[in-house]
């Protein structure tokens, strides 16, 4: 007790000293007592470096009266929250005798802290020895507290950006899951429906009404077919023409099963929107049907089909060379109307051209490049 | 066998079947009845949808079909949902098919069972190579 009263004692001898070495007027003197900056000068050569002078700012700062300081060492500005590793980068810079800014959190005597940007530095004589450290201290626990604001501010923006991202991500998956659900029942109500004709043709005695029942699943199929490929490409609103007729016309000469139609393609991507697959995959089924039906599948022949784009337009064109057979009337007008009004909607221009036993039927519309492309 | 479980669909799959020469062993509707199927009557060939009575089980049905040494195809709406591998089938037809797709189908898959290798495959059947090199494709 005594020796601390001692030290007490000594700390403030030698900060007496020191103002009192300076001349009654001296501004620097003058201006570290008065500035606004806390202030704190040290004794490194007293056992414990303590504080032998302090400023009337320190004293705001800290709450700690001149008295209640001189004498003792700093540390007792640190508290539970303080960082350890800022007061170990501190002693090893007062052992080395460097400088040191330095944040740190400090606490003052009515046990609020404060964020402390320390600056400390050794004061040396002509020789070289250090005789004090000063130390200077400023409060940015403002600063501190709005990058805290800021960071929680920030924090909560990411969270709810986040929260709202999982909603759209789930309400994304949930459309995704019943878009597949649709196409998938689309598919199997197509299926059913070229099913439930099949039965039918399958079960009448009647030829003629049988013919009619497979001319309509013939259509009812084209559709399915458009259906399919409607979503095996990733982008579900185009559509290759060229890619339809492959498969159409492929499957059908391959299942008449004659060796003598001779098939030949010219087939080339054409990429339309999905609301013209419908009626341009009839066109493409209409003219390839009609080429069957005027005697192709009785006697064999040539067929050639071309689907590319031309100057700026899209041609479909058909060729087939076959010796003609009676045409049923009823089937060639319900072929003739699906391809005039398929033709109309897509506004598209027919030209059929019959040489000999060569028909050539061409199909030519403008494509938009734009629309071609657009979604 | 056919493995099915919309039976009107199932029923017309069969009558395809058999118009182009081949007789229909047994239809199950589940995993559970294939299975028992398998046991009871070893089939030479099968199509089986994905989607079954007891849920996407289908696959599971081809794995089995595969361990016993049986040649399948899948026959279903969505077959980006097959595993790369295919579960060992020989390809897939995509629903809804056409009757000529199915008729061409069936063609190749008995020309192929009956060792004739030199045949090409029908633009309705996806083979399992070409799921892969599509989907290489589209990585690459």
């Amino acid at each position: 007790m005594q020796d601390k009263e001692k030290r007490r004692h000594d700390a403030q001898d030698a900060g007496d000293r020191l103002v009192a070495r300076q001349v009654r007027e001296d501004p620097f003197a003058a201006a570290f007592k008065a500035t606004r900056m806390p202030m704190i000068v040290t004794d490194p050569n007293q056992d414990d470096n303590p504080i032998i002078f302090c400023n009337a700012a320190f004293e705001r700062l800290t709450g700690y009266s001149s008295d209640e300081v001189v004498g003792r060492n700093c540390r007792f500005l640190q508290g539970p929250e303080t960082s350890q590793e800022a007061v170990t980068r501190i002693r090893d810079a007062v052992r080395a005798g460097s400088d040191i800014a330095i944040d740190i959190l400090n606490y003052r005597k009515d046990g609020a802290s404060f964020w402390n940007a320390l600056f400390l530095s050794p004061v040396r004589d002509e020789a070289g020895k250090i005789v004090y450290f000063f130390a200077s201290q400023l409060d940015f626990s403002n600063v501190k507290s709005r990058e805290a604001d800021l960071a929680a501010a920030r924090h909560r923006a990411e969270e709810e950006v986040a929260r709202h991202t999982e909603t759209l991500e789930a309400a994304v998956k949930a459309k995704t899951l019943l878009v597949h659900e649709v196409d998938h029942r689309v598919k199997n109500n197509l299926l059913t429906m070229a099913s439930i004709v099949k039965l039918q043709a399958r079960i009448t005695k009647d030829d003629v009404q049988k013919r009619a029942l497979l001319a309509v699943l013939n259509r009812v199929e084209a559709l399915s077919t458009v259906q399919r490929k409607l979503f095996t490409l990733d982008d579900v609103s185009r559509f290759d023409i060229a890619d339809f007729t492959r498969e159409m016309v492929v499957d059908l000469v391959g299942a008449v099963g004659r060796d003598d139609i001779r098939l030949t393609l010219d087939l080339h991507p054409v990429y339309v929107p999905a609301v013209k697959a419908t009626p341009l995959s009839l066109i493409v089924n209409e003219l390839v049907g009609d080429a069957v039906r005027r005697g192709l599948s009785d006697g064999g022949g040539d067929i050639h089909v071309v689907v590319k784009r031309l100057n700026g337009h899209f041609l479909i064109r058909v060729q087939d060379t076959s010796i003609p057979v009676k045409v049923d009337e009823e089937s060639a007008e319900v072929g003739r109307i699906l391809l005039d009004t398929s033709a109309r909607q897509v506004e598209a221009k027919i030209e059929k051209h019959v040489d000999g036993h060569r028909t050539t039927v061409d199909v030519t519309l403008l494509v938009d490049a734009a629309q071609e492309n657009s979604h | 066998m056919i493995v099915e479980d919309e039976m009107l669909l199932a029923m017309e799959l069969e009558s395809e079947v058999e118009m182009a020469g081949h007789q229909v062993g047994g239809m199950a509707v589940s995993r559970t009845q294939a299975r028992d199927l398998l046991q009871s009557n070893r089939p030479d060939f099968a199509f089986v949808d994905i989607h079954l009575q007891d849920g996407p089980t289908g696959i599971d049905v081809g794995r089995d079909l595969a361990a016993a040494g049986i040649p399948f195809v899948f026959v279903s709406g969505n077959i980006k949902r097959l595993p790369e591998d295919f579960a060992g089938a020989l390809g897939a037809i995509e629903k809804p098919y056409t009757v000529n797709g199915m008729k061409n189908a069936l063609g190749y898959i008995s020309a192929i069972i009956g060792g004739n290798l030199d045949v090409a495959p029908p633009p309705s059947l996806v083979l399992a190579e070409d799921v892969a090199v599509s989907s290489l494709r589209r990585h690459g």
